[in-house]
């Protein structure tokens, strides 16, 4: 009997631990702190020794809880990735997903190795434990707090650190051999081969099983309810496989996640809400169970040395990364400064630190509370400060995306319209415009407590709930609509410009003034031009009385533009600004600023 | 400086009959050139040219087209209330059916872009398009359009 009671005791341990988690996110959120690092706190409050009575210390139970919730995580973030939003990103967040991840492991150890005495490969090792950024931390802090970056630039920072865990986890595993075999050391061919192996095998194995589950989705039919289970399920599937056969799992269920999540599937509503689920929960065991995992004590003997990585890693082998990467895909330097900032660390490190650990490394607490550290100044350093800086850096676009509360509902068999519930607020676009898109078809109204078809509910009132049939890939621009308090950035008032038209057109019928090697320009090379190479879906360019504004994209290339003016009308009577000398010359010098780095 | 500046009660035509965007431009072209005394071709040619930027259908069934011409001695409006709404290829893909057209001496510069603005922000105002709607009378027609800035300000 005394198995059962302990078999209960440890669900009570487990569920209250989940729960003191959830419940503290409340009060974080007042202070707008990173959610996961209130997770890693309860989970280190917990696991003291003086509070728990006991050290948990189980290594083995900790990777497999970190492989199953990191698999979960990596899948839902490939779920949510759209095709459209990475083209133009794959190539720079690819070569700083490969390439970023050695050299900042490089530079870290180049900096241990004098500070603390290490070797090169016990310096590598750990700058490899802390070299990648995590995905978990990533995806959750640039989806919450409803900011909204530049595409380009939010495309990269996920696409990178959704693939540069397989990167580190080999040269974690490679460092941890040479020093279990001390002497022993691999040559450069070799390394490659077997990394190339990882990134080839684990990507093969998610773009096929990827491509499987789509088809399975579609074909069978599985009982009400199973679908997000089997494809959960098929995840850690294809995620064990991957790693079985030498691949990187982490990198197959990524992949595998971006292609469900970019072809018609059945069920798509019902499997993205369950996931969203997991991987909340996903999230808060991982950060729970590696916070236990955490002494108190032993972190704090280890502070000054963590401080100093982490100061290096933030200040010096980020950023360096990051140039060296980027650079030759002319990057603004604002653009630049910011990845390097989001180089966020996470439960990753932590949990490549646990490797060592496992293999039994002498001294390899050193790396876990470094990592775990470096971690912790990570989520409140940079995590916290994400909104601010982008908005310092001038990349957070204004149209943030709200909280809107929707309902999805699977319409069997249909994969391109759903139905999409949502409540109406007086202070939503949809009630100010008081109309619909064309693409979006109202088919019931809750009001007052009784349900009435579209036809005689009339107009939407506030208070009412709106369910509504749409193509899934519109609900982003229905969410908008239906946000409570949300400024759509008015169309009204601009006027359309085709993309493709001369700028001396624009000259000639509104008299702004440009440099005269750009009269002979397209509107969209001209936008292009000044952005830097390549424009974005709201990028927005000022001219004296006027802007330019991005209003459409397909890939790389504007389809749509529009001349605001509607601003102009609250200086109407204000005699015309002469510009002066120095604002001239600042203006020469952002303009200066924004040309292509060669 | 409100609309009146631009618009005469004259230029307002309550309820023009056209069946396209080609045919309120050139109806538009028609009635306004009787009043500048500037023929009707070269003020149709300005308009068609500005629209082949893209279209000044601004949204909310809302066209502002306009063009500069040369021999104009200063900004001149015209506001007609379609009798049905036509297609005008706008910003918002929806009918249009208030239409105000803005013509511009050569060298207005700024003063044109004013104008504009000015036009785009009053039409904008719901309350102030509904009445416009709602009404076939140009007194009517003529004063919601000029009433002044602060009895309309968002």
């Amino acid at each position: 009997m005394a198995q059962l009671d302990y078999a209960h005791l440890l669900l009570l341990i487990g569920a209250v631990l989940v729960l003191a988690g959830i419940l503290s996110s409340l009060i974080a959120n007042r202070f707008g702190a990173p959610l996961l690092l209130v997770f890693l706190v309860v989970g280190m409050v917990a696991g003291d020794e003086r509070v728990a009575g006991f050290k948990f210390s189980n290594l083995f139970l900790t990777y497999l809880v970190g492989s199953a919730a990191l698999a979960v995580i990596l899948f839902d973030g490939g779920l949510r990735t759209r095709f459209a939003r990475l083209k133009g990103a794959l190539a720079p967040a690819g070569v700083l997903a490969t390439l970023g991840v050695p050299i900042t492991a490089l530079v870290v150890a180049a900096a241990a190795v004098p500070l603390f005495g290490m070797s090169w490969t016990e310096g590598f090792l750990l700058g490899a434990i802390v070299a990648s950024t995590d995905a978990a931390a990533v995806f959750f802090l640039m989806r919450s707090g409803g900011l909204q970056l530049k595409p380009r630039v939010s495309a990269i920072l996920e696409v990178e650190s959704g693939t540069n865990d397989p990167v580190a986890v080999f040269l974690v595993i490679l460092a941890t051999e040479m020093l279990l075999a001390s002497g022993e050391t691999l040559g450069l061919e070799a390394i490659a081969l077997k990394l190339a192996i990882q990134i080839v095998v684990g990507g093969a194995v998610g773009y096929a099983g990827g491509y499987g589950l789509v088809w399975l989705l579609n074909k069978v039919e599985l009982p009400g309810g199973l679908h997000p289970i089997f494809v959960l399920a098929s995840a850690l599937f294809l995620f064990a496989i991957a790693a079985l056969v030498h691949g990187s799992g982490f990198l197959a269920v990524y992949v595998a996640g971006l292609m469900i999540g970019n072809k018609p599937v059945r069920a798509f509503p019902s499997i993205a809400g369950f996931h969203d689920g997991a991987t909340w929960l996903a999230q808060i065991v991982m950060f729970l169970v590696l916070g236990l995992l955490a002494s108190i004590d032993n972190l704090m003997r280890y502070a000054l040395p963590a401080v100093l990585v982490a100061a290096v890693l933030m200040l010096v082998a980020r950023p360096v990364a990051v140039a060296l990467c980027l650079t030759p895909f002319r990057f603004s330097l604002k653009e630049m400064t910011f990845v390097s900032w989001v180089g966020l660390r996470g439960a990753v490190s932590i949990f490549l630190a646990a490797i060592p650990m496992l293999a039994g490394v002498k001294g390899a607490e050193v790396y876990f509370n470094i990592a775990f550290f470096i971690v912790f100044l990570s989520l409140i350093i940079q995590g916290w400060t994400i909104p601010t800086a982008a908005r310092r850096l001038g990349l957070a676009l204004k149209r943030t995306t709200p909280e809107v509360h929707r309902v999805e509902l699977d319409l069997p068999g249909q994969t391109n319209q759903e139905m999409a519930g949502y409540p109406v607020t007086e202070d939503s676009p949809v009630m100010r415009e008081r109309a619909l898109p064309a693409w979006a078809r109202l088919v019931l109204v809750v009001r007052g407590g009784a349900i009435l078809d579209a036809a005689s509910a009339g107009d939407l009132r506030p208070n009412d709930y709106a369910y509504l049939l749409v193509p899934p890939t519109k609900v982003p621009r229905l969410d908008r609509l239906f946000a409570p308090g949300h400024e759509e950035r008015p169309v009204f008032g601009d006027l359309a410009i085709d993309p493709s038209i001369k700028m001396a057109d624009l000259v000639a019928f509104y008299g702004i003034e440009i440099e005269a090697d750009e009269v002979e320009l397209s509107l969209a090379e001209f936008i292009e031009a000044r952005e830097g190479g390549s424009a974005e879906l709201g990028d927005r360019i000022t001219l004296g009385p006027v802007s330019l504004v991005v209003r459409g994209m397909d890939g790389d290339s504007i389809t749509k533009t529009s001349l605001h003016l509607a601003d102009l009308d609250f200086d109407f009577d204000a005699p015309p600004k002469k510009a002066t000398l120095a604002g001239r010359l600042l203006k020469r010098l952002a303009r200066l600023g924004r040309k292509p780095a060669v | 400086m409100d609309l009146s500046d631009l618009l005469s009660l004259e230029a307002v035509v309550p309820a023009l009959k056209a069946n396209s965007k080609k045919q309120v431009l050139q109806e538009l072209a028609g009635r306004v050139a009787a009043q500048i005394g500037l023929p009707e071709r070269e003020i149709f040619d300005v308009l068609q040219q500005r629209e082949r930027l893209g279209s000044t259908g601004v949204g909310h069934g809302v066209a502002i087209p306009h063009g500069k011409l040369a021999r104009l001695p200063k900004l001149t409006g015209l506001f007609a209330r379609l009798e049905k709404p036509v297609d005008f290829e706008a910003i918002d893909d929806l009918p249009v059916d208030l239409v105000f057209m803005l013509l511009a001496p050569e060298g207005a510069g700024a003063d044109h872009l004013k104008a504009l603005a000015r036009i785009a922000r009053v039409l904008r105002d719901s309350s102030i398009a509904q009445k416009l709607r709602a009404s076939t009378d140009p007194v009517a027609l003529f004063t919601v359009l000029t009433q002044p800035i602060s009895s309309h300000a968002a």
